[in-house]
């Protein structure tokens, strides 16, 4: 589908599928419109909610997660979306990544895998393969890829998919159910490069992609399944556990403070030296 | 009439406690005092202590003279404190509190009786009898503190320096905590942070309101990530805060500027501790208030605060969350390990306690979170409210927050955040002066040396020189207005600062074209004493 507004993406870009796909499950959500919010950092990737019309918080590189902890936190009553490239999500943000997983907050972590860095025209990312060679590794990239499947299950994500950008449907019925489940839920979405990455294109994809019939409940049989690459490339829910309690909130936004409350504080025990 | 105490020992030995549970007591039993430490970054071992200045009218300083009595819990502080004793004072040597120790475990079975029995010691030696002591006591201690009288019989120490108790209704504030409330009334609900000394107990004050008020504190995984999650509560309608200590600024200056560019309230408490690097991890300096000044890369405003009493950092608190509310900016609250350790007593009527509540004004779809308008301040609202869609972007922007590089816009987007400073201006905090206008020298002073300068001042009035004192409650903006009634020019000018370098001096000379005739600064990570100030400031004024 060609571009209704003017956006930063390359023709062919696997972004525009994923917008596409956005905009579907967001007009058929039962959530109100202006109850969504997408936070992103920086990268093409993450300037998704630029092109989209909702609530957002386009913050810095490596920095989607932790505005969307103080979001969700400050307003459970907001479905809270965090979005950008393997780049921000995995290497300056992976901390992030691995902390966020760790709150059980209730909110839905979308991540544009091209195993590129894009908007810096072509380095590698922590998901780029080892010995894959670009202008700052000409000798290969020495490093070994990051599975963020895998490490999403370990850190006890309860929802853990992966998506095509080349397979619409799939993609659009995977995010609603990540959007709907209520826990944090991780969909890592294959998303090819059109300018930077020549390795993984749509054709290596559709040669090597199939579908989960159901979802895995199993964390071991999970993470071997993530750990599937190659010839076999799955995509669907990885690993969805419902039993996973989600932290209790507690209202803030707008509970009025009385002066009552704050005489209560008067008279506390100092804790000093700390 | 005033009576001095130190308690030195090995950390986990039980002198913090001693303090602890001697201020709680002092309050109940209405005296005026201040107390302060020197600790070392450790948990056990090493060498700490604990200094407790009680007197019959208002104290908000170390006095620095010689001490009316010392209590060793460790070898240590005979070396190192006794010849600081004064010669009719009391030295409870290694082997008395040995004996209180082995006394209090016989008599009640527990060890943490001894610390108890120092405190009741203490307390008869200023004259507090018995059954005061009782009426004060914490829960089930009352006999461990009757019982302490005994020994102070025994060693003829008993009422050796009567302090009267002169506070009407007080209340005691750490700097920490008074911070903690002052934000609470400027009605901050959510604070995330990293632990770092000298900030944790602010974190450890929001953890603690938390359980049962309509607050949040989260303990991020790193400072980056505390200022980000409480940009995002900001965005999302709830007034928010960062606190942390300069090394943990330095991790969330992005965010810094991040507040700067989407215009996102919020407030970083930045508690100070020498540095650079780990530096003195539990020692005090006025070392960064240049970095806090220049922090974030890019052009835009913001406002400090370095308060220097507890109403004063409780009010100053509660304005931060208030202006940058309304001006949509970062505003900082300077404050250091001093401050932030120091108790201070102060009348409960002193406190304010309106609490400050947020305004939610509702817009329609038309909305437009950076709307250009005359003053450069957008409406703003949140999202989830209306059908008012709020979108927030780091990167330059249009007025609907849409990512743009067109120059004029930009231009245009520049002037509209910048021209908030001149508004700030006209709303600054003016200083607080204390002596007479007509006084030959001035003492400019920041942040926690307010009441230091404020004693040492008064005794040099006393002792006929003519000096007065003004401090700096703002330290930026500075304006033409804070300086103006109090002919500066012609008198002799002094700044004194915890720092090495005079980074006030450099600021008053930049911002207000004041040149400063003398700095008194001190960086060994100890703050100042009132006598020492006054020997220092005596010597330069005559």
């Amino acid at each position: 589908m060609e571009p209704k507004i003017e956006t930063g993406w390359c023709p062919g870009c696997g972004n525009f599928a994923i917008r596409d796909v956005l905009e579907k499950v967001f007009a058929d959500l039962p959530i109100l419109r202006n109850k969504i919010v997408l936070t992103s950092g920086i990268g093409q990737a993450a300037k998704m909610p630029q092109y989209l019309d909702v609530n957002y918080f386009n913050g810095l590189h490596g920095r989607s997660l932790p505005p969307a902890v103080g979001i969700k936190l400050a307003r459970p009553d907001l479905t809270v979306i965090a979005y950008s490239g393997d780049g921000c999500m995995y290497g300056e943000g992976g901390n992030h990544f691995i902390q966020t997983l760790r709150r059980r907050l209730d909110i839905t972590i979308l991540v544009s895998e091209n195993q590129v860095y894009g908007l810096t025209k072509g380095q590698s990312s922590p998901t780029t393969a080892l010995a894959v060679k670009n202008d700052l590794s000409p000798g290969g990239n020495p490093n070994l890829p990051l599975n963020p499947l895998a490490l999403a299950v370990t850190m006890g994500a309860p929802f853990v998919a992966r998506g095509f950008a080349g397979d619409k449907e799939h993609l659009k019925a995977l995010i609603r159910e990540a959007i709907l489940f209520k826990g944090t839920a991780v969909v890592d979405i294959l998303q090819p490069c059109v300018s930077f990455n020549k390795i993984n294109t749509y054709a290596w994809y559709r040669e090597r992609v199939f579908k989960l019939e159901r979802p895995l409940t199993d964390r071991y049989e999970a993470i071997r399944t993530a750990d599937l690459w190659g010839e076999k490339i799955p995509i669907g829910v990885i690993y969805r556990n419902d039993e996973a309690p989600c932290r209790e909130i507690k209202e803030i936004f707008q509970v009025p403070l009385t002066k009552a409350d704050v005489a209560s504080r008067l008279h506390m025990r100092c804790v000093m030296m700390r | 009439m005033e009576f001095n105490v130190l308690i030195g020992g090995e950390g986990g030995q039980g002198a913090f406690s001693v303090e602890l549970e001697l201020t709680e007591i002092l309050t109940r039993l209405n005296y005026h005092f201040f107390a302060t430490k020197h600790y070392m970054s450790r948990i056990r071992g090493g060498h700490n202590f604990h200094m407790v200045r009680i007197a019959d009218h208002p104290v908000h300083a170390l006095n620095g003279g010689k001490w009316e009595m010392i209590a060793a819990l460790d070898d240590e502080t005979e070396a190192l404190h006794k010849p600081d004793l004064r010669e009719d004072g009391i030295f409870l040597s290694r082997e008395r509190t040995k004996e209180i120790g082995a006394e209090s475990k016989k008599l009640f079975g527990e060890i943490r009786a001894a610390n108890t029995a120092l405190v009741g010691i203490i307390l008869t030696v200023i004259g507090v009898t018995p059954e005061k002591m009782a009426e004060a006591a914490e829960p089930g201690k009352a006999e461990w503190l009757k019982k302490s009288g005994d020994f102070a019989v025994r060693w003829g120490i008993a009422g050796a320096f009567p302090v009267s108790a002169a506070a009407v209704c007080p209340a005691k504030f750490d700097g920490n905590q008074a911070l903690a409330f002052g934000a609470l009334l400027g009605g901050c609900r959510f604070l995330a942070g990293y632990p770092m000394t000298p900030a944790t107990s602010i974190l450890h004050y929001f953890s603690e309101a938390a359980e049962d008020l309509p607050v949040h504190f989260e303990q991020a995984e790193d400072e980056i990530a505390a200022i980000n999650m409480a940009l995002g509560a900001s965005y999302a309608g709830v007034r928010s805060m960062a606190a942390t200590s300069g090394g943990g600024f330095a991790l969330m200056q992005e965010g810094v500027s991040l507040a700067g560019m989407t215009e996102t309230p919020i407030v970083i408490a930045v508690a100070q501790r020498p540095g650079p690097a780990t530096g003195l991890p539990t020692r005090t300096e006025q070392g960064d208030l240049n970095f806090i000044l220049h922090a974030g890369h890019g052009e835009f405003p913001r406002v400090l605060f370095a308060p220097g009493s507890i109403v004063e950092t409780i009010e100053l608190a509660r304005k931060a969350f208030d202006l940058s509310d309304r001006y949509q900016i970062p505003v900082f609250l300077l404050t250091d390990q001093y401050f932030a350790d120091s108790v201070h007593v102060i009348e409960e009527e002193e406190i304010p306690l309106d609490v400050i509540a947020r305004e939610c004004p509702v817009f329609d779809e038309t909305y437009k979170r950076y709307r250009l308008t005359g003053n450069g301040i957008s409406p703003l609202t949140f999202p989830g409210l209306s059908d008012a869609l709020v979108k927030l972007d780091s990167d330059e922007h249009d007025e609907e927050g849409k990512i743009t590089e067109d120059p004029e816009l930009r231009k245009r987007m520049m002037d509209k955040r910048l021209k908030k400073m001149g508004l700030l201006k006209q709303e600054a905090v003016l200083p607080t002066f204390c002596g007479a206008m007509d006084a030959a020298a001035v003492v400019l002073c920041w942040g926690s040396n307010r009441l230091i300068v404020k004693e040492a001042v008064e005794r040099l009035n006393a002792a006929g020189l003519s000096v007065c004192a003004l401090h700096f409650g703002q330290v930026y903006p500075l304006t033409p207005a804070m300086i103006a009634p109090y002919r500066l020019e012609a008198k002799k000018r002094i700044c004194v600062e915890n720092n090495a370098t005079g980074q006030f001096t450099g600021l008053l000379k930049r911002e207000l074209g004041l040149a400063v005739d003398h700095k008194v600064l001190k960086c060994d990570g100890d703050c100042f004493t009132v006598l020492e100030l006054y020997r220092t400031l005596k010597g330069l004024l005559t």
